[in-house]
């Protein structure tokens, strides 16, 4: 494997990359959530900025990632929500917002997948910062917005980059909405401006899908650009493990999102109310049965048969 | 020093437990997951609860639900539906219980005969294996299954395509027919009544039609374990195999730990042969190390976990097919929907199927909301409407083939759940050696590197495609036969659920772990028993009878090859797995 050092680090190009990825809405933008403190260079100068800049970015990184992924639910299950709105698919019947699909989603991701950290820690470096040095992210040059960047941002990505290389497990989630806003940018890269605050869950539900096809397009550009940062063999497994990350986020939250999950009572396994899909489906309309009256018979009432 | 240790009790390794612990030998039986020794306190009738892959009881991980369960990398777009446990995938399959096509076995001689997987037989004849299918059908027992109203739809559906209704258990041709399941038939007020205060045993006994298969079956509510309707092994053979003193003369019962996840075979050479000695177990939930020796080993830890087992074990491999030849039966997946109630999903997951020797099968799939709605977006064909992902392909189904997702899947789930039916394409694919089980370059786990299963979906063979185009094409024709009104069809990314022939035994040297007698060609006293023995993809019949009736033939080899017995399949008569002298003993040992 060679070693040669990094590329150099345009600036412009890793000040692109947060705001591709979501995080520069999130910290600063619009109702940001990055607590001012890390933003404020004298504290920043007294501050060895970790291990406290990672307890500061973490929050940021969780409604970020929220954020997406309510973007992604609606997108399995749409309703009367405003995400669904923005999709442009309104539906007036509860959905994914409404089923509790979002908590499924990072309940799972950050506790129960049991993804080794040795990857997603990688990928989760590849996406902030590997990405931007690859040149995928040259295209933000032309971003509307970028080049009155607050100067701030040169320390956000350092907590970024910190949080990345801290002993902290990362919780998945945080390199999946990263994954989706990327894919965002690249469908709509109008999508680093506008509600809520992700790119992801600001696009249309055609957008989704033009991202979810770039994901599982087989040879895509992102799964190369990704598997630049492992050595074989674990080149081929990232590369493999992306397509395979594409499909199942639509079919885990789409799972979620028609189960019972939301509603669920793990001390007592019994349901606090009915499920949204139990209510839209018109599944088992008493709750849950020892049986049904359906035994109508033996087809042409044959009961055994025989060589 | 055990006379037989089994690793895994799954579909096959209680069926070699149960028959040697009836010849008096001392078993011990190993399984990584957890017992479930009382399912009316563990599980319920949840799809989330029950079947979430990471979280779910039935989830390939250890009992401890807080712990993650175990990662195993996929390097496409797929899933891979292990589940750990007593019963292992038995606990959430449908109970169906048909014969391997006669054309995959040696001799074959029909008219069809070079439109198999030729190169891949079973290494002896259909009429050799005939007797071992008896005996497991007795054991179960199999029977015919009852009709509910979506099986009746099915065959509205079947009867417009010009079939046969096939009434014999070996499958001579294309026909249709109910399945032949492992599922106790209803008995009294089973099927009759929805009232649970109607539905406790023994006014009610066998199936009670309430959907949940899936999820696992403890019905009827208080029946003994052994009187569940669902034949899976943690209901049949491994109750069997607990009693083994009480039902067979001379019987001996077996020793089963769980959560006992085995992390090596050890082998030496004796006279110069590499001979399996014993294993190495890890206490999930203390992280112990455990150590026994026996005479004979048995590998039952599924197509996945035995090459897996196989490589960390440091175990040769010299013609390189430990886990090569893995067959899926490249499923596909079509819905329809219609304008009356279809019946779904109550009653049995399946009991209707349709069978195409040399190309594959159907079966109905009654499934509820989360798990159907996860069935209708998993797909390697994109998002209907929006993009194909390269394929989306058109036929006798409405628009291109792919995911049904967000607002149009909603619009289908809100015309009813009672007003789908979804048919199964079963394809009989071939073995490749490059669809297969290796160690990962990811992290190992607690137990060791971990497996990947990688499958070649877009490169399968030219029979395979073919195959599965043309079963697709004959669910289409079936349901729109049955009277849907719309037809999708999802062409699913890999289902990897029936899962075959990852150390399969064959008559050469040259692509086979096993030889014919299910004795592993590298290690003497090392066998295997489980569906991965298997040679082929069967022709598309579902897996387990045929792989429980090898694991009795296998089961015998060892008793006559290691322990001085005789074979008994031709001359003994099965004990059926319902005896209430079983029921007794497990009230007895409190099970």
């Amino acid at each position: 494997m060679p070693d040669a050092d990094p590329p150099a680090v345009e600036p412009l190009a890793r000040r692109a990359f947060p705001a591709r990825i979501g995080v520069l809405g999130a910290a600063v933008g619009a109702g940001g959530l990055l607590t001012r403190s890390l933003l404020n260079p004298a504290d920043a100068a007294t501050n060895q900025l970790l291990p406290p800049a990672v307890d500061l970015i973490r929050p940021v990184l969780a409604e970020l990632a929220r954020d997406t992924l309510n973007g992604l639910t609606v997108f399995a299950m749409p309703g009367p929500d405003a995400y669904s709105r923005t999709q442009g698919t309104p539906s007036p019947t509860p959905g994914a917002m409404e089923s509790g699909a979002t908590d499924f989603m990072i309940n799972a991701l950050d506790h129960f997948v049991p993804f080794p950290d040795a990857i997603a820690q990688p990928v989760g470096a590849a996406l902030v910062t590997g990405l931007a040095d690859s040149g995928l992210a040259d295209t933000g040059l032309a971003l509307p917005g970028l080049s009155v960047l607050p100067v701030e941002l040169r320390t956000l990505d350092r907590a970024l980059a910190a949080y990345l290389q801290s002993d902290e497990t990362l919780p998945l989630s945080f390199p999946i909405a990263g994954l989706l806003n990327l894919m965002a940018t690249q469908v709509n890269p109008l999508a680093v401006n506008g509600p809520h605050l992700s790119p992801f869950a600001r696009l249309t539900y055609a957008e989704k899908a033009a991202a979810f096809e770039l994901i599982e397009r087989t040879d895509s550009d992102l799964v190369a650009l990704l598997d630049v940062h492992f050595p074989e063999p674990l080149k081929a497994s990232v590369s493999g493990l992306l397509k395979f990350v594409g499909g199942a986020l639509l079919e885990f939250a789409t799972f979620g999102a028609y189960s019972e999950y939301g509603v669920f009572d793990k001390e007592t396994k019994a349901l606090r109310m009915r499920p949204v899909s139990w209510s839209l489906t018109g599944y088992q309309p008493d709750g849950p049965v020892e049986g049904w009256d359906d035994f109508i018979g033996y087809y042409q009432g044959r009961k055994e048969v025989h060589d | 020093m055990r006379d037989v240790i089994v690793i895994g009790a799954g579909g096959g390794g209680p069926v070699v437990a149960k028959e040697l612990a009836a010849k008096g030998l001392d078993v011990l039986l190993l399984e990584a997951g957890p017992r479930h020794a009382k399912p009316r306190d563990e599980w319920t009738t949840f799809e989330d609860d029950a079947n979430n892959p990471l979280t779910g009881y039935f989830r390939p991980g250890p009992s401890d639900r807080s712990k993650p369960a175990w990662f195993r990398e996929w390097p496409q777009n797929s899933f891979v539906w292990q589940l750990s446990g007593v019963g292992g995938t038995t606990q959430h399959f449908y109970g169906n219980y048909p014969r391997a096509y006669p054309g995959v076995f040696q001799g074959y001689d029909g008219a069809d005969r070079n439109e198999y997987d030729v190169n891949h037989r079973f290494p002896f004849t259909y009429a050799e294996m005939v007797p071992y299918f008896e005996w497991v059908e007795a054991t179960m027992p199999v029977m015919t299954a009852a009709m509910g109203h979506k099986e009746q739809t099915f065959f509205r559906g079947a009867e417009t395509l010009g079939l046969p209704v096939q009434t014999t258990k070996t499958t001579l041709g294309p026909s249709y027919r109910p399945q032949e399941n492992a599922i106790l038939q209803p008995g009294g007020t089973a099927g009759k009544t929805s009232d649970k205060n109607l539905l406790n045993y023994p006014q009610a006994t066998g199936c009670t039609f309430c959907g949940y298969c899936f999820q696992g079956c403890m019905r009827p509510n208080g029946a003994p374990r052994n009187q569940f309707a669902k034949r899976s092994t943690d209901n049949s053979y491994v109750p069997m195999a607990l009693t083994a003193n009480v039902w067979a003369r001379g019987g001996r019962p077996i020793e089963l730990i769980t959560d006992a996840y085995v992390t090596r075979v050890h082998a030496e050479r004796r006279h110069g042969v590499l001979t399996a000695t014993g294993v190495t177990w890890r206490d999930n939930n203390s992280g112990a190390e455990h150590r026994e020796d026996a005479r004979v080993v048995v590998m039952s830890g599924g197509c996945t976990e035995n090459p897996r087992l196989w490589f960390n074990s440091g175990l040769p491999n010299p013609n390189g097919w430990v886990g090569r030849g893995y067959t899926d039966h490249f499923f596909d997946w079509l819905i329809g929907s219609f304008d009356d109630s279809t019946g779904n999903p109550k009653g049995v997951g399946s009991s209707a199927r349709l069978d195409f020797p040399p190309y594959g099968g159907l079966e109905n799939v009654g499934l509820p909301p989360a798990l159907s709605a996860f069935a209708g977006t998993l797909s390697d064909s994109g998002i209907r409407g929006q993009y194909g992902n390269g394929r989306g392909k058109t036929g006798p189904w409405d628009g291109p083939a792919g995911r049904v997702m967000g607002p149009e899947l909603k619009e289908l789930m809100a015309g009813g759940i009672d007003k789908l039916m979804t048919v199964l394409v079963i394809t009989d694919d071939d073995v490749e050696p490059d669809n297969r089980v290796t160690l990962s370059a990811l992290p190992a786990d607690e137990n060791g590197p971990i497996p990947k299963v990688t499958f070649k979906h877009r490169q399968r063979t030219a029979r395979t495609v073919r195959n599965r185009e043309f079963m697709a094409r004959k669910a289409a024709e079936l349901l729109r036969g049955a009277g849907a009104k719309k037809v999708y069809r999802i062409d699913w990314a890999p289902l990897i659920l029936h899962v075959q022939s990852s150390m399969r035994m064959g008559a050469s040297e040259q692509n086979s772990v096993v030889n014919p007698r299910g004795e592993t060609r590298a290690v003497k006293r090392l066998f295997v028993a489980d569906n991965s023995a298997l040679s082929n993809a069967l022709g598309g019949p579902n897996p387990t009878l045929t792989s429980q009736a090898l694991a009795t033939r296998t089961a015998e080899k060892i008793f006559a090859t290691y322990f001085g017995g005789d074979p008994w399949v031709r001359s003994e008569s099965p004990v059926v797995s319902t005896d209430p002298r079983v029921s007794v003993r497990l009230g007895q040992l409190g099970l």
